[in-house]
């Protein structure tokens, strides 16, 4: 009996959260990897490893040289 | 009895009426996702330019622990570094100069999780002592006298995170479940239960409310869940192997995982599904880590095979790629400016990379 009563939990918890995920709203797959696209595009000067540093000298891992000009 | 009465509680509810129902709703969930299903990724980014990227250069090599680093996370302040190790020590690391700032001793070796708390005044670490510890930084006495045992879990720690303030506590275990802690009383707040094995990775969503977060398990799972009611709110299962990392894009709409497949896999919480894979032939060790580039236009991977690549997520092609470690890259992290990435490593270092 107590197994039965288990599984019935078991199988009660799994078809709810089927509900949940059956129940949320979902988008065309086009407007979500435009929204992606676009929020990257947004972004992508302020991303020093894809657009690189502006100058060597603001990249705070830049190699040590050995003389600086002040 | 209690369970009994529970089960009573909805009669009409029987464990075939149950199945039945969620074939139905299985069957549902996946012809709607293909309905909406209208383009792929790759054929939109196919428009845009090839990326040509700066390469990314081992700027600096971290030297200090005893055995593998398995997992690191930079400080607030873009500069400091914190690593845990298999040699049982957790160290803060000034990345600019390479020393070692603090040692801090853990209880069990095998530290597999550490986090540097917002404020940048505590770090948490746990492991195969199956707890998370919070050790406050600075003042005088040692951060190990005035450590406090935030997190038990019934097996190891895998990960552990803090949502937007030292307060609380997000943690992964090896016992199937993730929990939020309250930090100042060691308080459990919320459990979440439904993966079939080890939680393996967490991430938290990029938004201020800090209302959900994502798991991957053992039981091939990408699960996404609701802080505050503790239910799963979204699966993705459509990994082939244990789901090894996992990583919110920074748009905060979709995300990546890292499986024991070799491939990286962007999920769009919003589509519902899975829209982008990355991957070679020539890739067969398993992903160990993910991270995204500010922008999210690069997805950063680490694998067993001792490299760490950089793919463009929207071309799905590998643009870059880190070799110098010389073990498995056991994990990544893009310091909080997006001007570097650090890899810990099973041959005992971390490097730095930009």
């Amino acid at each position: 009996m107590d197994m039965m009563v288990s599984t019935l939990q078991q199988q009660r918890a799994v078809t709810e959260q089927l509900r949940r995920e059956a129940s949320i709203k979902r988008i065309p797959v086009s407007v979500a990897v435009s929204d992606i696209v676009r929020f990257i595009n947004e972004h992508e000067q302020e991303d020093c490893l894809l657009v690189g540093f502006s100058s060597q000298k603001v990249n705070p891992f830049r190699e040590k040289s050995s003389c600086t000009v002040l | 009895m209690a369970a009994d009465t529970a089960v009573v509680a909805s009669p009409e509810e029987t464990l075939e009426s149950l199945l039945r129902e969620a074939e139905a709703l299985k069957q549902k969930l996946e012809e709607e996702r293909q309905k909406l299903n209208d383009v792929t990724l790759i054929s939109v980014a196919e428009r845009l330019e090839p990326l040509n990227i700066p390469n990314l250069k081992m700027r600096r090599t971290l030297k200090g622990h005893q055995a593998k680093v398995l997992c690191c996370d930079w400080a607030p302040d873009k500069r400091h570094l914190v690593s845990s190790s298999q040699d049982g020590k957790l160290i803060i690391w000034d990345a600019f100069s390479t020393a070692k700032e603090v040692t801090i001793p853990m209880p069990s070796t095998w530290v597999m999780a550490c986090a540097y708390a917002p404020s940048g005044g505590a770090v948490a670490a746990g492991g195969l002592d199956n707890k998370v510890t919070v050790f406050p930084l600075g003042g005088d006495e040692e951060p190990a006298s005035r450590k406090r045992t935030v997190a038990t879990h019934t097996s190891y720690v895998s990960a552990c995170l803090f949502p937007n303030s030292d307060r609380q506590l997000v943690t992964g275990s090896g016992d199937g479940t993730a929990a939020l802690w309250d930090v100042e009383s060691g308080q459990l707040l919320q459990s979440f239960q439904a993966h079939a094995a080890d939680v393996l990775a967490l991430d938290l969503a990029p938004t201020d409310l800090g209302d959900t977060f994502v798991s991957g398990g053992g039981d091939r799972a990408v699960l996404v869940w609701d802080m505050r009611s503790g239910h799963a709110v979204q699966a993705f299962d459509a990994h082939l192997s244990d789901v090894t990392a996992v990583k919110y894009h920074p748009a905060g709409d979709a995300l990546a995982s890292g499986c024991d497949d070799s491939a990286c896999r962007l999920f769009d919480l919003r589509a519902d599904r899975e829209v982008a894979r990355y991957g070679k032939p020539s890739l067969i060790f398993g992903v160990t880590s993910v991270e995204w580039s500010l922008s999210g236009r690069l997805l950063f991977a680490g694998y067993g095979d001792y490299t760490a690549c950089a793919w463009d997520a929207l071309r799905a092609t590998r643009v870059s790629i880190m070799s110098g470690h010389e073990h498995r890259v056991s994990h990544l992290t893009l310091s909080p400016d997006g001007t570097a990435v650090a890899t810990a490593s099973w041959d005992t270092t971390l490097r730095v990379w930009a």
